[in-house]
């Protein structure tokens, strides 16, 4: 079974389109290259709609998403969303999330594609004993990513509320087109940006998506917009350190090993997987995600091996060519003792072993490039 | 140098070259082979940001393993044509990969090779009209 989301018949006529968690999804439109330098320059727009939604709501709901999530959700401030991870009992990463807090008892999750059904029957199998409500929304609600140093003057253009006082995660209702929205100042690319979650958009009705999509990219035309497939998402979110479930975290991932620490709240109270990931915690990690720049020449692919004075330690879980690096980049894991900044390993290439530098996240230099350089 | 172009779709197969199954095409220049790859090749690949280039002096076999022409997303191998010894690399591919997309039968040529069994192996590859059947059947695949 393949699947389409509310934006097919526009990926259809624009886009080169690939199969991905089983969505037929655009992979580029005009370039990779030239998509992924429109975000880091400009402003770029994405169908994310292929991911999972699910509002949770009732009296429990806070209670229960802080017992399924490592994040603590019991300080999150209405408006307000937060990055997560929902773990199994082992304390291994069933996926990653955002969460929004719409109201003290509405919450909206945004959870991977290729995880819908596998999140959905977990938070169902452990919401018993919890009043809440779980409304999976996906096929009805449409998704639309803005993001770049221009982001924000496009979305203005598409709405009369005053984006100025939206921080970075914030969250809100706001109506678009006379369609409602949720509006959150969020994204993967790295870079300052919005996603749209437009709620009257239907796979069989989408109307409502595609009105909004080319509101979109009418706004953004004079800051040199483009559409944005999901060659240029995945560099985009590589170039910023940001993990791609599946790849670089599975079942099986530490959230520790991971470098996930900033999401895992131990402090807070019980949650499925905190034992195990305490235990581990304690015993001491043995090994850890790192950033891999390439020092000779090659471009590092998923499932290079990564060499130490000849010896196999460890694998690159993604790896790529950065358009603004003009280099190859790539992330992995190695134990901990070779994942200090600096260290040299080798990445075997084609069957060669090619130099590599240890370099902290985001691969690019924050005075130039992502959020930071606006704020 | 290439003049005269036949035309599938929208892949440009000049007439005066030899070409593989793999997509690569050969230039007879002398007594020597210039070879690249093919427009079809290009396109398929989309925009070209790494070429790995043979080294100099290299002693090759027909149907070895060159090195890869990668874009963002694929990574292609590319084969000798012929058997012999490479003489010399385009080494421009190094900083302007892109060359392969702009110009692939021209300044994207990726090497020169001193053949050693040119007779006997040029048979084994097809000519324009050979190729443009070929790539006829693969894109009604």
């Amino acid at each position: 079974m393949t699947y389409r989301t509310q934006l097919f018949q526009y990926h259809e006529k624009a886009s080169r389109l690939t199969d991905f968690a089983g969505f037929q999804m655009p992979l580029w439109y005009e370039s990779i290259v030239s998509e992924c330098l429109a975000v880091r320059n400009g402003v770029g727009v994405f169908d994310i709609s292929h991911m999972g939604r699910i509002f949770i709501t009732g009296p429990d709901a806070e209670r229960f998403l802080n017992y399924l999530t490592t994040n603590n959700v019991e300080a999150l401030k209405p408006n307000h969303a937060q990055y997560t991870l929902v773990c199994n009992w082992e304390g291994g990463i069933k996926d990653d999330l955002v969460i929004m807090k719409l109201d003290g008892q509405e919450y909206l999750v945004i959870c991977n594609a290729g995880n819908r059904r596998k999140d959905l029957s977990w938070l169902q199998t452990n919401s018993e004993g919890y009043n809440v409500n779980l409304r999976e929304v996906s096929d009805e609600v449409a998704m639309i990513s803005i993001q770049g140093p221009k982001a924000a003057h496009t979305v203005q253009r598409l709405l009369e509320d005053d984006l100025s006082t939206m921080v970075r995660f914030d969250c809100k209702y706001v109506e678009i087109a006379g369609s409602k929205c949720v509006l959150s100042r969020t994204g993967y690319t790295g870079e300052d940006g919005f996603e749209v979650c437009v709620l009257d958009a239907s796979i069989s009705n989408p109307a409502n998506a595609l009105k909004i999509w080319n509101m979109t990219l009418e706004a953004g035309e004079e800051y040199g917009l483009k559409p944005c497939g999901l060659g240029a998402r995945d560099v985009l979110r590589l170039e910023a350190g940001m993990c791609l479930y599946g790849r670089d975290i599975t079942e099986s991932t530490d959230p520790l090993e991971a470098r996930l620490e900033f999401v895992v709240k131990f402090e807070k109270g019980d949650f499925i997987g905190k034992e195990a990931i305490l235990k581990r915690k304690e015993a001491g990690i043995k090994k850890r995600r790192v950033g891999l720049r390439m020092v000779g020449r090659g471009i590092p692919r998923e499932m290079n091996r990564i060499l130490k004075n000849g010896e196999v330690i460890g694998t690159v879980t993604s790896g790529t060519y950065s358009p603004i690096l003009n280099v190859g980049i790539a992330m992995g894991y190695v134990p901990a003792e070779y994942s200090d900044i600096g260290e040299k390993v080798d990445i075997e290439i084609h069957g060669k072993p090619i130099e590599a530098e240890v370099v902290s996240f985001p691969f690019y230099d924050t005075k130039l490039y992502g959020l930071k350089r606006l704020q | 140098m290439v003049k005269e172009v036949l035309k599938v779709e929208e892949y440009d197969i000049p007439k005066s070259l030899y070409y593989t199954k793999d997509h690569e095409w050969l230039r007879l220049d002398g007594e020597n082979c210039v070879i690249g790859v093919t427009d079809y090749a290009q396109k398929t690949l989309h925009e070209v940001v790494f070429v790995d280039l043979p080294e100099r002096g290299r002693k090759i076999s027909k149907a070895e393993s060159l090195g890869t022409v990668e874009s963002v997303k694929a990574v292609s191998d590319y084969f000798a044509p012929v058997s012999g010894e490479i003489v010399d690399v385009n080494d421009i591919l190094s900083s302007k990969p892109d060359l392969i997309n702009k110009s692939p039968y021209g300044e994207g040529w990726i090497a020169i090779i001193k053949p050693s069994n040119l007779e006997a192996e040029l048979k084994d590859l097809m000519d324009s009209k050979g190729y443009s059947q070929y790539l006829k059947s693969l894109i009604e695949k």
